[in-house]
């Protein structure tokens, strides 16, 4: 995995100018000394020993015995593991752009001059501070099982329905989907902040050439902002990749109905501390980094074709 | 945050009010640009109903007694019962204070911590060019890929051999060592939208790397630090699970340890008493949402375009 | 992070010593003092003992056991308790990193299905080398169950017995009464639940089907099995393919609520159970959970019965379960002092009367009577119910092995698959079945 190529892509914007100067090896010392302390005392030893764990048959309550590359083996027949990578490439291709979108089309509607924008951005955050939590949960049910308040609203609509959404396995996962899509608040102030930083001489400038504004949308808005939109894309492809508490929504953390809710995150967890194979889920967590690892990279890579820099 | 527009290197120019429509002068029809200005206020506030609706669900269940929460979606209350919070607040031996002052400590070194450190390892990572760079980086990504759950256990037994376990600093001087991968990165790209040119001239007047940080770039980076500031706050209140594995004596707990101490799968649980109590650990985040997000917003409007 | 064969040899040893350092190889439990069977008898400090005691519950449970733990510092000046606590699921994370720091705490609420699974990985401490432990006021039976291979790691808290509850007053509403249920048969039981779904036109169910490792084990034991025993499976796949088949018959014929909205209220609490919220007669239950659900009920009557039998002959197929015990671990430096906090807990009629039935019907005989008279009346029917059920006891069963802590949600997941018709249940027992061994055999 070639990590070492995603920070040169990070970082290349600088790379050139900064070439005929010395490096600035004391002064980063200095600035990068709590994080150095940081990796070094806290991270990459825990890192290392997961890494070491993945190799063994581990408990948690007796000492790890090395096995060599036996829980690797393993996942090529775990059916349940290869259940949980489905769910969680589902989640991520169908979450992360839906919450992307909903997340961009309301910063764009809050972006222009309007009254009530402190209250909005309040309103619209607050699913987002909730989170995953019990209330949640709780009211999940209420909406989307059988006796919900979605079945009523079908209803209303003509559609009869006494379908329990979270509890068919064909259907549970979407309902995850919608409350993933639903708690858009941070990556919608992330693209409020970027929007305003696109300068408003741009617009003014399109406005006298008699542009319309879908148009100076597509020319203007879009290209500066895919930066944010990147930055956004990274972030919430490895979030969603771990996914955890949102499982606990449907299913209170069994992954059910039929595991149709089972994350990659909450199999690891459930292996890890549930039965207490913490060596497995160790393998299983460096699996996942290779995963995560390979799209942010491919991430980065792409990011030269569509992400407009101005530099 | 990395876009370096030709426009973002001019001399900066304040704008004191950020929401003020920019000036698009089109001949159009008032009364249709009114229509439309109508309708979008009607969209977004149904919007607002589906955003609210949780939140007041809550409020209204924190109200009802045990046994009436369940299957009752409505809003509609009709009775009252205040004894969710006042039983609820001493519920679990100590009064929920404690609770929500322990949280206050570790959120307050959390931000404390984040935006120093993080800040810091940021200008490294963008702004100066060192040895061992790329590993640090990809280092610091890893961080924020690994799940937790298999690096807690590690980490537990580093804790328990300090003998810092049961108390807040384990909670705490991570952040000051800016373990946090994720807003380093963010600040990453927030300094890299920053026009080079400051800090370089900066520079040619004498500066070195801790005055151009500290005086030029820190004062830009207002957003970037509102947003971390933020985001802190919000997750490390609401964080579980190393909260539950570091802290053991009750008098520690933090709220979400608290919150689920209420709720005992095998037995009777008191979700009034739950719910009464997440509505009041909803309203340090609510506040710390409405305070900081003018700073979120009027930082960029005042330092990134014109 | 490309490494190169000698790169890759050396990160590997690096990240060998790291695990060392970290003490991820020393802080397992298996070779700590004190955690043998053989020695001496631990005796009591003389000087200032610290011992920290740790359980699981919900709000109701903390205050009690602080008032508890209050009352036995007052008696040992000398001793100083710190309790904690966690919900369920935070409660066996938590333990486990503990465990696994080398930090546990001395003291531990366990459950069945964890016991073996911590005593075998020798995370507990003998019970049995303390002299400070009383356990002769509890029924041998019981303690048996606080033991994993002849050795005793848990000290019993509560009994409890697993039964039918039946809401009366919605078997009134819907002008049904119970049938003989001291006689009754599967068959009877099937009839009756289709009947209270019948007369409710759908609004209310009869029954759920069972659905978890007690309740498999007494199916077990009905057909003249055990679900475990030399600490392997051992239940027919047949017995266990009529376990699931029932639970199929139900779902199809309208005696149980249909499988997605079996699902929807798998794993939720109790409060959440269609049971509690009234749209269903009988509830499979732990019999001491009766004041749980009355609450939950809005306070409804719950009358508790006996689980039907395949001939109403049918004895010694049933046993009491301890509702919870106490453990003490292995690398404990006071296990003395612990013994001496558990033995307050569960056999002091002071303790017994602070606590009352929180954590079930108290498993030491002289305070469960000191104790029976001030029971509120539904704790009080659950406690001559288990009484009753002495009729229908035999030997205790082996309890849960090490390695099959999942059990419970092992059986609802092969549930969930033969409702939703994705197995058959002949499928389903065989998968369980080879499932469960594998996990058993990997965990020894």
């Amino acid at each position: 995995m070639s990590l070492a190529e995603l920070q040169k892509l990070s970082t290349r914007s600088g790379g050139a100018r900064v070439k005929q100067e010395t490096p600035d090896n004391k002064a980063a010392l200095f600035f990068l000394g709590p994080w150095l302390v940081g990796a070094v005392a806290l991270t990459i030893g825990p890192m290392a020993a997961s890494l070491y764990l993945a190799f063994t048959d581990y408990n948690l309550l007796q000492d790890p015995r090395w096995i060599g590359l036996a829980n690797f083996e393993r996942m090529l027949e775990d059916d349940r593991l290869h259940k949980s990578i489905e769910v969680t490439f589902t989640y991520v291709a169908f979450g992360v752009p839906a919450q992307l979108a909903v997340a961009l089309l309301l910063a764009i509607a809050l972006d222009r001059g309007m009254r009530g924008l402190p209250f909005y951005r309040s309103a619209f955050y607050l699913p987002s501070l909730l989170g995953a939590s019990v209330a949640i949960a709780v009211l999940w049910r209420l909406i989307f099982g059988s006796e919900g308040l979605f079945n009523s609203i079908l209803g209303t609509l003509g559609i009869d329905s006494s379908t329990s959404w979270i509890a068919n396995p064909d259907t549970a996962l979407w309902t995850i989907v919608m409350l993933h899509v639903w708690t858009f608040g941070s990556p919608m102030v992330i693209f409020l902040a970027g929007l305003r930083q696109i300068p408003r001489e741009y617009y003014e400038a399109a406005s006298t050439d008699g542009a319309s504004p879908l148009r100076q949308f597509r020319s203007i808005t879009l290209p500066l902002l895919t930066p944010i939109i990147f930055f956004n894309l990274v972030l919430a492809i490895i979030n969603s990749f771990q996914a955890f508490t949102q499982a606990f929504v449907v299913s209170g953390g069994t992954g059910g109905p039929s595991d149709s809710t089972l994350f990659y995150t909450l199999y690891l967890y459930q292996e890890g501390f549930g039965a207490f194979r913490m060596g497995y889920a160790s393998a299983l967590a460096w699996l996942l980094v290779v995963i995560v690892g390979a799209f942010t990279v491919i991430n980065f890579w792409a990011s030269r074709f569509w992400v407009h820099y101005d530099d | 945050m990395t876009t370096e527009t030709t426009t973002a290197h001019r001399p900066l120019e304040t704008e004191t009010v950020p929401s003020a429509s920019p000036q698009v002068r089109q001949p159009r029809s008032e009364t249709r640009r009114r229509l439309l200005g109508f309708l979008r206020h009607v969209a977004l506030l149904a919007l607002v109903v589906v955003s609210l609706y949780p939140v007041l669900w809550m409020i209204v269940s924190s109200l009802r007694p045990d046994g009436f929460i369940f299957g009752n979606a409505s809003l509609v209350l009709n009775t009252f019962e205040i004894e969710n919070y006042t039983g609820g607040w001493n519920a679990l031996g100590a009064p929920f204070s404690t609770y929500l002052l322990n949280s206050a400590v570790v959120v307050a070194g959390a931000i404390v911590g984040n935006l120093v450190t993080c800040s810091m390892a940021a200008y490294a990572f963008a702004r100066l060019r060192f040895r061992f760079q790329r590993p640090a980086f990809a280092i610091m990504l890893l961080m924020i890929m690994l799940p937790v759950h298999v690096v807690i256990v590690p980490q537990y037994v580093l804790w328990a051999q300090t003998g810092l376990v049961n108390s807040f600093w384990p909670l705490v001087i991570p952040k000051f060592l800016a373990t946090d991968g994720f807003f380093v990165f963010l600040m990453v790209q927030f300094i890299r939208g920053l026009p080079r040119e400051l800090d370089e001239a900066a520079r040619i007047d004498g500066a070195g790397h801790g005055r151009t940080f500290f005086q030029i770039l820190l004062p830009l980076m207002t957003p970037a630090l509102a947003t971390t500031a933020i985001f802190t706050f919000i997750w490390t209140w609401n964080d579980f699970f190393s909260q539950l594995i570091y802290l053991t004596d009750p008098n520690l707990y933090t709220v979400p340890v608290a919150l689920r101490s209420f709720i005992d799968a095998q037995s009777q649980s008191s979700y009034g008493s739950m719910f009464a109590m997440s509505v009041v650990s909803v309203i340090p985040l609510l506040v710390a949402f409405t305070l900081g997000q003018k700073y979120l917003v009027r930082g960029i409007a005042t330092t990134g375009g014109k | 992070m490309r490494l190169t064969t000698s790169s890759a040899r050396r990160a590997a040893a690096a990240v060998a010593t790291t695990a060392a350092l970290l003490g991820l190889t020393a802080c397992g439990t298996g070779e700590q003092p004190g955690s043998g069977s053989e020695g001496e008898a631990p005796e009591l400090s003389e000087e200032a003992v610290t011992l920290r005691v740790t359980w699981w519950g919900g709000d109701s449970r903390h205050p009690l056991t602080q008032e508890a733990i209050e009352a036995f510092e007052e008696k040992h000046p000398n001793i100083k308790v710190e309790g904690a606590f966690a919900d369920w699921g935070g409660y066996w994370d938590k333990l486990a990193t503990q465990t696994a720091g080398g930090n546990a705490p001395d003291i531990m609420q366990m459950d069945e299905l964890y016991l073996a699974s911590y005593a075998d990985r020798g995370a507990l401490y003998d019970l049995e080398q303390t002299t400070q432990l009383d356990t002769s006021a509890l029924d041998p039976n019981i303690v048996d169950l606080g033991r994993s291979d002849g050795t005793l790691y848990g000290m019993p808290i509560s009994t409890t017995a697993f039964g039918i509850l039946a809401n009366t007053d919605l078997l009134d509403e819907l002008g049904l009464t119970l049938p003989d249920t001291t006689t009754w048969t599967w068959d009877d039981l099937s009839a009756f639940a289709e009947e209270v779904s019948e007369a409710s036109d759908g609004e209310v169910v009869g029954i759920s089907p069972l659905n978890n490792g007690y309740s498999l084990q007494l199916w077990a034991r009905q057909h003249g099995e055990a679900l475990f025993s030399g600490g392997a499976v051992s239940i027919s796949p047949e017995t266990l393919a009529g376990y699931f088949q029932q639970a199929l018959d139900w779902t199809e014929s309208g005696a149980a609520a249909s499988a997605s909205r079996q699902a929807e209220l798998a794993g939720v609490s109790i409060d959440q159970s269609d049971f509690s919220t009234r749209k269903q007669a009988l509830l499979f239950s732990q019999i001491t959970q009766i004041p749980a659900y009355e609450a939950a009920t809005g306070g409804a009557t719950l009358e508790p019965v006996k689980i039907p039998t395949e001939d109403a002959n049918e004895a010694d197929y049933s046993y009491l379960k301890p509702g919870m015990y106490w453990s003490v671990s292995s690398t404990s430096k006071h296990p003395a002092e612990a013994a001496l906090l558990i033995d307050f807990l569960v056999n002091d009629p002071e303790a017994g009367q602070i606590l009352g039935t929180d954590r079930g019907i108290p498993s030491n005989g002289t305070v469960r009577e000191a104790i029976v008279d001030g029971l509120e009346p539904g704790q009080q029917r659950a406690a001559e119910f288990v009484a009753a059920e002495e009729e229908y006891i035999g030997a205790a069963p082996e309890i849960t092995p090490n390695g099959a802590s999942e059990l419970d949600t092992l059986i609802a997941r092969y549930l969930e698959d033969v409702l939703f018709e994705s197995q058959t249940p002949d499928q389903a027992a065989e998968a369980f079945i080879d499932q469960l061994d594998a996990t058993i055999k990997s965990a020894n």
